[in-house]
């Protein structure tokens, strides 16, 4: 160990030396508070300090009130050396933070025992800044790794829906194996209206909730095989694989009269709308899933003007 | 030489033979340069303690007495370990008391200086 010796009596402090170097110890030696204090704070400094009580510059017990003020990750772990019968000093020194004490005449077996109670406690403490150590590097890994996991993920939070990428990832799966399907696909891009109007009025807590209460809507109109998305911010998207002509315009139907249910459920804060713009995709023709997005983007655009002309003529 | 009864308990001589444990192979004989450490350090000490006292600086004249008693104590000079203890622990300790302490203590170091150096001798030998 790298123990440090503050104590001006050179006797005492030759003695300390002795044992300390015959027991295979590193001795750091001060005569005085300040040149301990230096020593203390210098770099690799002793883990142990043996300061003397009464020293002329600045006593143990003040090099001891000062340590602790600093609140050190790695406390310096120190022995207070007083003089046989003073108990008054010996409480003050526990008081200022001592870990432990000696009285001087130094008797060296009572030294030695101390110092390999110290050491253990010195283990003990660097097990735990250890282990510490790596429970913050574990979490910072596992960090790391949940955001990459997030960024790979395909599914949105909030709603639990696909997210843009997952959605991309399926549709264009969808459109490769459907090249000789007969029946067109329907692909559903649908927009809130006054998503932001629910937020800057109710919170976005709220706003929260009206997207998750779209994902419902979504979800009920829907089949499983159905690939339904959340785009990001207030826009939807949905594939329909295998449609038949005839049934498109009944699950547009049955969107809307969901949407208009909810809103006449009483107790909402919120009304829910959806702009919507749906193509239906031919696989007979070689498509690409982007293509089709902004094809169904526009349509959307289209309807969402005229509800807005609408309402604005309301 | 023959020892009066002062000077057979002026010193522990087993103490002092304690330090023989600190004694590390091959260098200097511990127990000598703790006896010649004592020897250099206390007319220091009296020296510093003759000021105090002269200059009325109790705490000086305090804290040099302790100081005293610790190295005293230490090597087991056990008389002026006592008597350095009662300077220190003296109501007023730079006044005619310690004054007289003082003398006290330098007559008794010099029954000290004989033994240690007795001793040093022997084991030097």
């Amino acid at each position: 160990m790298k123990i440090l010796i503050a104590e001006d009596d050179p006797i005492s402090c030759r003695i300390l030396m002795a044992n300390l170097k015959k027991w295979g110890h590193e001795v750091v030696v001060t005569h005085n508070g300040k040149e301990a204090w230096q020593a203390l704070h210098a770099q690799g400094a002793p883990s142990l300090a043996i300061l003397d009580r009464v020293m002329p510059d600045v006593d143990g017990i003040e090099i001891c009130r000062q340590l602790r003020r600093e609140k050190s990750d790695t406390p310096v772990h120190v022995i207070l050396l007083t003089s046989l019968n003073r108990r008054e000093d010996l409480l003050e020194g526990l008081e200022a933070g001592a870990d432990d004490y000696l009285t001087k005449p130094l008797d060296a077996h009572e030294l030695r025992a101390r110092l390999q109670s110290a050491a253990r406690i010195l283990e003990l403490q660097e097990n735990l800044r250890q282990r510490v150590r790596e429970l913050e590097a574990a979490i910072a890994e596992r960090k790391l790794a949940e955001e990459a996991l997030r960024n790979l993920s395909l599914t949105d939070q909030l709603t639990g829906l696909y997210n843009y990428r997952g959605f991309l990832n399926l549709a264009e799966h969808h459109l490769k194996t459907s090249r000789r399907s007969q029946n067109p696909s329907l692909l559903i891009y649908a927009d809130m209206d006054g998503l932001k109007e629910i937020n800057d009025k109710l919170g976005h807590r709220v706003g929260s909730l009206a997207i998750g209460a779209v994902a419902d809507i979504l979800r009920r109109t829907f089949r499983d095989c159905d690939i339904v998305a959340r785009l990001g911010g207030d826009e939807f998207a949905v594939l329909v694989p295998d449609i038949h002509k005839t049934e498109t315009a009944k699950l547009i139907e049955r969107l809307r009269r969901n949407l208009h249910n909810y809103d006449e459920e009483a107790n909402h804060e919120f009304t829910l709308a959806l702009s919507i713009g749906a193509v239906e995709i031919d696989h007979r023709h070689q498509v690409n899933i982007e293509d089709q997005m902004a094809r169904a983007d526009e349509v959307m655009y289209r309807e969402k003007r005229k509800r807005k002309g609408r309402l604005e003529a309301l | 030489m023959s020892l009066t009864p002062t000077a057979t308990n002026a010193v522990d001589l087993a103490m002092l033979a304690s330090y023989e444990e600190a004694q590390i192979e091959g260098e200097p004989d511990f127990v000598v340069e703790l006896i010649d450490l004592y020897l250099d350090e206390v007319p220091r000490i009296f020296a510093s303690l003759q000021n105090a006292i002269e200059n009325k600086d109790c705490a000086t004249a305090k804290r040099t007495a302790h100081s005293l008693r610790g190295s005293s104590g230490n090597l087991g000079v056990q008389q002026i370990a006592a008597l350095a203890r009662e300077l220190e622990h003296l109501e007023n300790p730079c006044g005619t008391s310690a004054r007289e302490l003082l003398q006290h203590l330098e007559s008794e170091f010099g029954l000290v200086r004989e033994i240690l150096t007795a001793e040093r001798r022997r084991r030097s030998s």
